[in-house]
């Protein structure tokens, strides 16, 4: 579904990906682990597009991403994304959140899109806050919503950049619940993560970058248990 | 003190026959700023998007523009409206469109300031939340991040409103009937020369003086919605 090869993206002088190549699947939950700093962030968002990669190919569903020609609003209406710092829009309720994209990009009926969402809503556990604002709710309530507002589009892949990073501990577990969920209803999924137990529950993959590379990858099963490279020893010593 | 100055003796009887004037002036400067804070809101805010573009002949063109506005007198840019848009055009633009135009084009350059602050004091990941969601650029900009920058600066642009009612006094010099060039006509009919300014600086005192409660009030309401 998405084949990366060869990327490689630089800020000025820092180089943070030095050639990463990768291919995940349809219907596959790829966690990605590693140091912060390794550029694990920054390959996933290269996969939209929020960064532009210096260097390589991207081809998703077919379709060469990296190509200047290629339509990329249109491609990511089926590409969810969900951030670390939530970013929802403060100025709009929890389900104008939800149906904006919908409604704006799509051009859905407002009731059509209305209807979905307060489904969505309904699935994260959220229905009753459909016209509270976001400031309202907590950090775990934030983040369900949106994973809502990204499934309103009806995404082929979720992209997920340490989703629980920002919660307090005792939110994070309702958050891992939504995406649970949706691991086990076949959504394919690209999980930068933390949650070594979580990694190693819902991944059926687990790739572990340093230094802008795929240093090993693997079943997160077998990753955790043995280890190859000493750079994954050494990480995974000091978070387990 | 000298015992002339404390015999001065009050007049304000010229209300009662030019009372009228001072209508008609406050009517003229709130509709003229007015008008002009409208139109600059929406110039300023398109020279911010100049400002902030990613092409830079453009972020040139914004910058050059609120750098000449905002580094030279709004009384020098009256004129070169009132009397170099007649030459330039080749036909006569008349006093209120050369009294708007240069109230509005200054207006909009502080503007532009105002809103680009206010654009890029909002997250940047609203935008990129926007983006992932497959909106373009533009559509973004328009419901989410405009909406937010505005709430940001409404308090500015209500500050600038008030800065703008006070300039609009230098429009008097073209001859355009505002509240100062009112008082001044009276000056010279009634040969008083102080209180018929004495009665417009009280007017533009409670003209701007409710306007900043008012704008108060409207700022706590959004604050309340917060």
């Amino acid at each position: 579904m998405i084949k990366v090869s060869g990327l490689k993206k630089s800020f000025g002088k820092a180089n943070i990906l030095n050639g990463i190549n990768a291919e995940i699947a349809k219907g596959e939950v790829v966690v990605v682990i590693g140091p912060s700093g390794s550029g694990k962030s920054t390959f996933l968002r290269c996969l939209n597009l929020l960064e532009s990669p210096t260097g390589g190919e991207i081809e998703y569903e077919g379709k060469l991403l990296t190509d200047r020609r290629v339509n990329i609003n249109e491609l990511r209406q089926s590409m969810g994304m969900v951030f670390q710092q939530f970013n929802l829009f403060p100025h709009k309720t929890v389900l104008e959140n939800v149906t904006l994209a919908p409604i704006k990009v799509q051009n859905m009926p407002k009731a059509e899109a209305e209807k979905i969402g307060l489904e969505l809503l309904r699935r994260v556990g959220l229905e009753e806050k459909r016209d509270a604002y976001p400031n309202r709710l907590s950090g775990g309530q934030k983040q369900r919503v949106a994973i809502a507002r990204a499934l309103a589009m009806r995404p082929h892949v979720m992209l997920f950049d340490e989703p629980t990073s920002a919660l307090d501990p005792e939110m994070v577990g309702e958050v891992l619940d939504v995406m649970k969920a949706l691991a086990k209803e076949g959504m394919t999924m690209v999980i930068v993560t933390h949650e070594m137990g979580f990694a190693r529950e819902v991944g059926d993959r687990l790739l572990f970058i340093d230094g802008g590379q795929i240093v090993e990858q693997g079943a997160p099963r077998d990753v955790f248990a043995n280890p190859q490279h000493p750079r994954t020893k050494e990480f995974l010593s000091k978070v387990l | 003190m000298t015992a002339m100055e404390l015999a001065y003796h009050w007049d304000f009887s010229f209300l009662n026959e030019y009372g009228s004037y001072y209508w008609t002036g406050i009517r003229m400067t709130l509709e003229v700023s007015l008008l002009a804070v409208l139109s600059g809101l929406v110039l300023g805010t398109l020279v911010s998007f100049l400002r902030l573009s990613g092409l830079w002949p453009l972020r040139l063109i914004g910058s050059v523009y609120v750098e000449i506005i905002r580094g030279t007198p709004l009384i020098v840019q009256l004129f070169l409206f009132n009397y170099g848009l007649p030459i330039f055009l080749g036909f006569d633009i008349g006093i209120f469109t050369a009294a708007y135009l240069a109230l509005t084009i200054n207006s909009a350059a502080y503007i532009a300031e105002i809103m680009r602050a206010g654009i890029q004091a909002v997250d940047k990941g609203q935008m990129e939340a926007a983006r992932s969601l497959g909106m373009s650029r533009s559509l973004a900009m328009r419901q989410i991040i405009l909406p937010q920058a505005f709430k940001n600066v409404l308090p500015a642009l209500g500050n600038e409103f008030v800065v703008v009612v006070k300039e609009s006094s230098v429009l008097s010099v073209i001859g355009f009937a505002e509240l100062t060039y009112q008082a001044n006509s009276i000056r010279g009919a009634t040969f008083i020369s102080l209180e018929p300014m004495l009665v417009s600086a009280l007017i533009y005192f409670v003209l701007i003086f409710t306007m900043s409660k008012l704008l108060g009030i409207g700022e706590r309401r959004l604050k309340a919605s917060d």
